[in-house]
């Protein structure tokens, strides 16, 4: 919900993918140390979820406690534990998060490479990803997602489909400066094929900004799932953050029970920070202009 | 000026067309097609076939396609499922409420951001530069929501300073109205405000920061003209142009934001509508406040880059 933290002009001119020193490095800062480790802990619990905490279902006798010992999260209007709902939350949203930001990916380089080697591609792909960076998305997932029957799956396609015109524009700039190198007129001199050229020659040279990207991308489509959950557009089926948060807002415990909505809000807010810092610092680790080289 | 102004509205009505075409194709070739939402389950063929033919939805759909774009350029945005209303009157009747609080949050993000990303920019590595990137940086992972509801829980309900929903007192009139209407808008609007503001000051700041390093700025200063007057006249002047294109390009979250901040304090705006529709699944209400959303947002960004022409003296028309 908020400018892209990665603009074009940040992009380094020459693009470089980490030396094996520059990783250690990287996770040597405290910030990168600290983020990886919130994003692990986050993965482990989406993982383990069923061994930390059953599965909340149906309603138990202890409704709206405040945070104890016995509930660490409290517990909300129909006597489910928050800290159980919260655990299993992750699961949704780290499998949408990074299944959504895969197909962006995939999508993203696919077209924002062809339409940087292909210029007649390139009309097309820039007019279709203006028009759909032009739209306001989240009212357009919305739309989609009303008429499907939710479920993880469909919301991650939905919310894959719309992410990918940013990451088609990053890829592409960068796509640009690197297809005006020499190294690619030389490998068209020696008769290589196009997709040659594009799959063996320009791929390499973006893998470091893909990875980049599917950090920031991930992190959006974690705030996409929790804003259509908390429209009650999520899956049924499954917690998640955005799902905790609608369930206070229709049950009127907004105002009364501020630990129902705190988690939940804290969860999204450390797994999305978390990734966004990564995936910043990430880039700024790849410049070669500030490694020397 | 007026070919660009043109060709700019022209642009914006070919968005707007795209992606009216792209999602009807798309929502009927998804599985859950608006026909089966509609025909409820214990009817008859005979009934389904009747209402299918009501609606048109039994003819080709290239003919569905023409004669809904027809409809559209008219204004007819069809007819709600569950109250029986034209869907274009019951969103035009809430739009108003959505351009108020977006307007309100959009000029004071651009207000309060001005400021700051200057005075960061000419301060740089001090305390307020480093809060501001580390507050624009965090603000990507601000949850409307969460937010709003943080807002409301803490100035609503535990200091009551201000109302926790709603938009107007409806008992009020004339001066009393007015206040009641910006009071109401206070939480809503800082919402929005809050997870805006970051981003775009430091996206001034960043610009501010390479204008100050041009050689005008320099000349500025070798013909003896005062720091204020070099950073806030012509600095200022230069940084905020491209910064004018982000905030157009940010309508889109903005609009979106809107829709999660009118859920959260029963804002009676298109968000709080689509809200509602949506736990009704009254489809065509949904439908058509993404349209209306997609066309307010298209021609406001049209807008932006228009102004953003007049206001810069190198584009000459």
């Amino acid at each position: 919900m908020s400018a892209p933290v990665l603009t074009e002009q940040a992009l380094p001119p020459v693009p470089a993918a980490p030396k094996r020193s520059s990783w250690s490095g990287y996770l040597r800062q405290p910030i990168v140390a600290l983020s990886v480790l919130v994003l692990l802990v986050m993965v482990l619990m989406a993982v383990f979820a069923p061994l930390i905490a059953d599965e909340p279902t149906g309603a138990g006798p202890e409704v709206l406690q405040s945070p104890s010992g016995a509930h660490w999260f409290g517990t909300d209007d129909l006597g489910q534990d928050v800290f159980a709902q919260v655990v299993w939350g992750a699961r949704t949203s780290l499998v949408i998060g990074l299944a959504a930001s895969l197909i962006a990916i995939v999508l993203g380089t696919t077209i924002g490479l062809t339409a940087a080697y292909f210029r007649p591609v390139d009309a097309v792909a820039t007019v279709v990803t203006d028009v759909m960076l032009a739209l306001p998305t989240l009212p357009l997932m919305i739309m989609l997602a009303a008429v499907v029957s939710p479920s993880v799956w469909t919301l991650t396609l939905i919310i894959g489909f719309f992410a990918w015109p940013e990451v088609a524009r990053l890829i592409r700039s960068q796509g640009l400066v690197i297809s005006a190198m020499p190294y690619i007129d030389g490998a068209r001199v020696l008769g290589a094929t196009g997709w040659r050229i594009v799959t063996r020659e320009i791929l390499p040279a973006v893998v470091s900004l893909m990875i980049v990207s599917v950090l920031l991308t991930a992190s959006r489509a974690v705030i996409s799932e929790a804003g259509l959950s908390f429209l009650g557009l999520g899956d049924p089926d499954a917690w998640s953050w955005g799902r905790i948060l609608l369930n206070a807002q229709r049950s009127g415990t907004i105002a009364i029970a501020w630990w129902q909505t705190l988690f939940p809000s804290l969860a999204i807010l450390l797994l999305v920070l978390a990734a966004t810092l990564a995936g910043m610092r990430f880039n700024d680790n790849r410049d070669p202009r500030r490694n020397g080289g | 000026m007026v070919r660009f102004v043109l060709s700019r509205a022209l642009k914006a009505v070919l968005t707007v067309w795209i992606a009216i075409t792209s999602t009807f194709f798309l929502l009927r070739l998804l599985p859950g097609d608006p026909t089966t939402l509609m025909v409820e389950g214990d009817m008859t063929p005979e009934m389904q076939a009747a209402l299918l033919k009501t609606y048109g939805l039994d003819r080709p759909l290239w003919e569905q396609y023409v004669s809904y774009l027809r409809e559209l350029i008219q204004g007819n945005l069809g007819i709600s499922f569950r109250q029986i209303q034209p869907v274009t009157d019951i969103i035009l009747d809430r739009l108003p409420w959505t351009l108020l609080l977006a307007g309100c949050a959009f000029v004071l993000t651009v207000a309060v951001g001005i400021p700051i990303g200057v005075t960061a920019a000419v301060n740089r590595g001090k305390w307020l530069d480093r809060a501001l990137q580390g507050f624009g940086i965090s603000a990507n992972a601000l949850f409307v929501p969460s937010v709003a509801i943080l807002l409301l829980v803490f100035f609503g309900a535990q200091l009551g300073w201000f109302p926790i929903g709603g938009a107007i007192d409806p008992d009020t009139r004339g001066t009393a109205a007015y206040l009641s209407l910006a009071h109401h808008l206070v939480l809503p609007v800082l919402s929005l405000v809050l997870v805006q503001l970051g981003p775009y000051a430091l996206t001034l700041r960043t610009n501010m920061i390479e204008v100050l390093g041009e050689d005008y700025i320099r000349a500025a200063q070798a013909r003896g003209l005062s720091a204020r007057r070099r950073v806030w006249k012509h600095g200022l002047r230069n940084a905020i142009l491209p910064a004018l294109t982000l905030m157009g390009l940010q309508l889109g979250t903005l609009v979106g934001g809107a829709v999660l901040t009118e859920t959260v304090f029963a804002y009676p705006g298109v968000g709080r509508l689509i809200y509602e529709a949506v736990g009704q699944q009254d489809y065509p209400v949904i439908q058509g406040a993404f349209i209306m959303l997609a066309v307010t947002v298209v021609f406001a960004n049209a807008l932006t880059d228009m102004l953003y022409a007049v206001l810069n003296p190198r584009i000459r028309l």
